[in-house]
């Protein structure tokens, strides 16, 4: 399976949507998730900053552009690798489509 | 103990259905139309879920849209903030009402087919039902919706699992579950005729994984080797008390489908106590949930935070004790039970054919797919 091109449109799959998870006594911090049919991604950091963009009208291209600026100490490439292959496994999963 | 938030609620809103099949996982005893929860009760459930940090409403049955109120319930799950999930056999659906559903914010839809054979598919459910399900699952492809076609695979049908898979192929869901049939209720009782070979089920494994790389971006494929086969018990349920929680349709709480077979426990009821207490508090949910209640091997084992010591159900149903080692894991000192039953099965005798579910029992099999829950990509 490819990875995305640089115009592709990456959103989330059908039957995938994001949800919040609940304060608990257990005191770890709510996290932002995508729920799917039998479960839920919990997303922080990283993963969230890129699926945040993936919503069908930023082109990978300019989501790539983005978070280089935001992490402009990191080897440019090197986020385009790791970002490339992010997509590329949750579209495997049926999370993401490009 | 800190518990965490629930994260699923299996919303068993009937136990009514059209279907009988070998292999139904639904209790032998099963609850009367007569108790079932109203409808304004099922909505304060699902408000009672969503405040508990739940994320997802599974509604099951029996066949869920044997009841009339089930767009409402969907809408009070959506209303929530609940994932909702209809599991369905699909008699029962015409495209008007799945307009409806979907109006109501119904997020993804599953079906079951027992077969790509039409003969084969409604002899094991003991009901034609297969050419509507072929009809609905084209409607559904009309509709902006998530799909899922579930197989469950046995015995009888695995030998065609590549005829199988390519049949579900052609109905373009997003995901397909290859789910093989799990012990317990009517496919224990069936077991012999169900158990596949360890040469059949190496043919399977092929055929499972040829299909994952064909089908990948398109259909994810999702697939477990049958416990009977594994080197560990599966992670029933994610742990007893710890991801999931399941009301049947008369409000009885339950930790999983099958835990009313273990004697001695005690289930609340949603019509007399909260789901947060019940959750919290009540001795049920407790019994199994942690590392206390566990034996040896499984109290000193790496593997006690993968599988939680495999499934009570089923230790109770081969061993006659609940909290003995899964007999499906092969550290577990009753695994000789487990390994009796792959003798027999591999032993070359002719078995006998399953015996269909009584007349009134229904037919799903929404338990294979939801043992496991995941909340992380593997």
């Amino acid at each position: 399976m490819p990875p995305p091109e640089d115009s592709a449109q990456p959103r989330l799959a059908a039957g995938c949507r994001w949800g919040a998870e609940k304060e608990n006594k257990t005191g770890s911090k709510p996290a932002r998730v995508i729920l799917y049919p039998e479960g839920a991604l919990r997303l922080r950091d990283t993963g969230l900053l890129i699926l945040e963009r993936c919503d069908g009208q930023r082109t990978f291209g300019e989501i790539i552009a983005e978070l280089q600026a935001t992490f402009g100490d990191a080897d440019p490439e090197k986020i385009r690798g790791d970002i490339s292959q992010f997509l590329e496994q949750l579209r495997h999963k049926r999370i993401v489509d490009y | 103990m800190m518990i965490p938030n629930p994260l699923a609620l299996i919303a068993e809103i009937t136990h009514r259905c059209p279907l009988h099949c070998v292999y139904c996982s639904n209790p032998l005893e099963l609850a009367a139309a007569s108790s079932e929860l109203t409808t304004e009760e099922w909505v304060d459930i699902l408000q009672q879920a969503g405040k508990l940090g739940m994320l997802h409403a599974h509604f099951t049955g029996g066949e869920p849209l044997a009841r009339p109120d089930l767009t409402e319930l969907i809408a009070g799950a959506r209303t929530a903030g609940l994932y909702t999930n209809l599991i369905t056999s699909g008699i029962g659906l015409t495209e008007a009402r799945l307009q409806e559903l979907i109006d109501a914010g119904l997020d993804h839809i599953q079906i079951s087919f027992q077969d790509s054979r039409e003969e084969a598919a409604n002899w094991i459910a003991g009901a034609k039902a297969h050419a509507h399900k072929l009809e609905l699952s084209r409607i559904i492809r009309q509709h902006k919706i998530a799909f899922t076609v579930n197989l469950v695979v046995h015995r009888q049908n695995i030998d065609h699992l590549d005829e199988m898979i390519a049949f579900i192929e052609q109905l373009a869901p997003e995901r397909m579950e290859i789910a093989h049939a799990q012990y317990y209720g009517w496919a224990l009782r069936n077991r012999a005729a169900l158990l596949p070979t360890r040469a059949q089920l190496e043919k399977a494994v092929e055929a499972v994984a040829v299909a994952e790389k064909r089908l990948a971006g398109r259909i994810r494929v999702d697939s477990v080797v049958p416990d009977y086969y594994a080197r560990f018990p599966k992670a029933c349920m994610g742990g007893w008390g710890r991801r999931l929680m399941l009301i049947n349709p008369a409000g009885k709480v339950l930790p999983c489908h099958a835990a009313e077979v273990i004697p001695g426990l005690e289930f609340e009821n949603v019509r007399h106590q909260t789901l947060e207490f019940i959750w919290n508090e009540s001795s049920s949910f407790q019994r199994f949930r942690g590392e206390e209640w566990m034996p040896e091997p499984c109290r000193s084992c790496d593997q006690r935070t993968e599988d939680f010591g495999g499934c009570r159900c089923q230790a109770l149903l081969l061993t006659g004790n609940a909290t003995a080692t899964d007999p499906a894991c092969s550290l577990a000192p009753a695994h000789h039970i487990v390994e009796a039953a792959l003798a027999e099965a591999n032993s070359g005798a002719a078995v006998s054919q399953p015996v269909p579910a009584a007349s009134f029992v229904q037919l799903q099999q929404r338990a294979a797919n939801l043992w496991s829950y995941r909340t992380n990509p593997e």
